[in-house]
């Protein structure tokens, strides 16, 4: 199984298409999970026992159903949401619209990611706030997200990772990208040369993904 | 300034409630520093906690400025913690946040105009001397610098009472006089009222003016520093104030005694060497000393002198006598052979 030259070049254009697929359906559902998932992680922990704003029945149903859609597995769930995709992006075909089933898986995973990172934060260093009188707001703005900045950033790292390995799914629904490429070409027709290039690609971008998430966490870290 | 009323807080745990604070009834004085002892466990945390509704008490009272807290939530509570500076064992500063903007975030959290953030914050640091801190992360202060900037960040709504939970009981002991001292002097010049819970007797006798004991979540002994140092009703105050003023003889000495072993306390003013000296001369015994020092807790001298006193039964009783109508306290450890 060597390496033929000759197909990289002549598959190149494919694979460019590919990457930028990948980053399409990347950036949009990291984008979607952070606008949503955030807010969400952050009332999951707040709204916890003995936190500012102890709501139990909130927290349940928050908690139940991001757990309900971390269940489905991806591929199903990939499947279940194209009416929901169609309705969203008036097409199923792409990464636009893989983008959306990949936003939807996104979501609780990061949800859960900010929450872990929240209940790390010393009790004592919200209760001081509470104590100086600061709003609720203040304490999320000012003692949360700075407090759990660095692992916030890993947590962002992790979900992408994650993202990129489901996006390799996104083929099923015509979603494209690098791991459908993958798929395709190495594993469907037997294509060793792509196969390779394909993952050595997702190999540098999963490496360089990290070590850029770990430099920036230690970079913002101020302890 | 705060009354404290049948205040008492149970705890649900796995293995039933637990009596946090049970029945409490205190008052503490504006501008007094009050302190709180106990063993961990007794409840004098949940007691301070309870009085700016960090925990909310089971049942009670908590009147602070004569506002009575436990009728309010959310907002209201919000704003009158305004008026409650905390400060805590472990300092709990926002470590991702520079000492200016831990400072900044009380000021903002009090609505002041931001205007007005910059020279008060540079005012706050001066007042705890760390000018020099102002970008500087917690991370890279040491404890008692830490705590400084607690206090600062406490202070920084001038507020009309000051909570310290622990406050020096991670520091050493330099540390701990300085942070003390500061608190003295933050209590003179702004008149703040202090309330302070701690393990540790020689924070009380540093800086006090009155105090409590707690055990079991109960008030055991309660009143002025000095009055419980010359003279303390409980065993377990006793035990507290052996831990810094110790007038332990060694079991050795009091073996090799015959006469009669005495604890002779002179409160205030009175000059107690001398008295002993006018009770030597007066009577027909004669007086060894074992133990004996001057302790002063605020400026005011308590004289404890531990002498053995020998002679006949009668003398030793009359002489005894004679010490407490000079107003001495007597106790008589040993009756001797």
């Amino acid at each position: 199984m060597g390496i033929e030259w000759e197909r990289i070049i002549e598959l190149w254009p494919e694979i460019q298409v590919a990457f930028y697929q990948t980053l399409i359906m990347i950036g949009i559902s990291l984008g979607v999970a952070l606008v949503i998932g955030l807010p969400l992680g952050i009332l999951l922990f707040i709204t916890d026992r003995g936190l500012f704003w102890e709501n139990r029945p909130v927290n349940s149903v928050i908690g139940f159903v991001v757990n309900i859609v971390r269940s489905i597995p991806f591929i199903i769930l990939l499947v279940a949401l194209i009416p929901l995709t169609q309705l969203i992006t008036g097409t199923t075909i792409g990464p636009v619209a893989a983008s959306v089933s990949l936003s939807v898986a996104a979501i609780p995973f990061f949800a859960r990611i900010v929450e872990t990172a929240l209940r790390d934060i010393d009790k004592g260093v919200i209760e001081a706030a509470i104590a100086v009188g600061a709003t609720p707001w203040m304490i999320i703005k000012d003692v949360l997200l700075p407090e759990a900045k660095a692992s916030l950033i890993q947590g962002i790292t992790l979900t992408v990772i994650s993202l990129i390995a489901y996006s390799a799914m996104a083929g099923v629904v015509g979603g494209g990208g690098i791991g459908d490429l993958a798929i395709r070409f190495g594993y469907y027709r037997y294509d060793n040369t792509i196969m390779i290039v394909t993952v050595v690609i997702l190999i540098v971008l999963v490496q360089l993904i990290q070590q850029a998430g770990d430099f920036t966490a230690k970079k913002l870290d101020k302890r | 300034m705060i009354q404290i009323e049948q205040l008492s807080k149970t705890y649900q745990t796995k293995h039933g409630t637990v009596k946090g604070v049970d029945d409490v009834t205190l008052e503490v004085k504006t501008g007094e520093i009050f302190g709180i002892v106990g063993y961990s466990g007794a409840g004098k945390s949940s007691l301070i906690r309870c009085i700016n509704l960090l925990e909310r008490p089971t049942s009670g009272t908590v009147k602070v400025g004569g506002q009575d807290l436990t009728k309010l939530r959310g907002d209201g509570l919000r704003k009158a913690r305004l008026k409650i500076g905390m400060i805590f064992q472990h300092f709990y500063l926002i470590s991702q946040k520079t000492v200016a903007e831990n400072i900044s975030f009380a000021l903002r959290a009090a609505g002041t105009p931001s205007k007005n953030i910059g020279p008060r914050v540079d005012e706050l640091l001066e007042m705890v001397g760390l000018s020099d801190k102002r970008g500087v992360y917690p991370a890279q202060l040491s404890g008692g610098q830490k705590q400084r900037v607690g206090i600062a960040r406490a202070l920084a709504n001038e507020p009309a009472v000051l909570l310290c939970d622990e406050a020096t009981s991670a520091l050493d002991p330099n540390t701990t006089l300085s942070i003390l001292r500061l608190l003295k002097d933050i209590n003179r010049k702004l008149n703040i009222t202090i309330v302070l819970i701690t393990h540790e007797m020689n924070v009380v006798k540093e800086i006090c003016d009155r105090m409590a004991v707690m055990q079991s979540g109960r008030v055991i002994e309660e009143g002025r520093v000095y009055d419980i140092f010359a003279d303390p009703k409980t065993a377990l105050t006793k035990e507290f104030i052996s831990s810094v003023v110790s007038f332990n003889v060694p079991e050795e000495i009091l073996k090799k005694c015959d006469g009669t072993i005495v604890k002779v306390l002179f409160k205030g003013e009175v000059a107690g060497d001398g008295i002993i000296s006018d009770m030597l001369q007066s009577y027909p015994v004669k007086g060894n000393f074992l133990h004996g020092a001057i302790e002063y807790i605020q400026e005011l001298p308590l004289g404890i002198f531990v002498m053995e006193l020998k002679g006949s039964q009668t003398d030793v009783g009359q002489a005894i006598h004679y010490l407490e109508q000079r107003e001495a306290i007597v106790e008589v450890i040993d009756h001797g052979n």
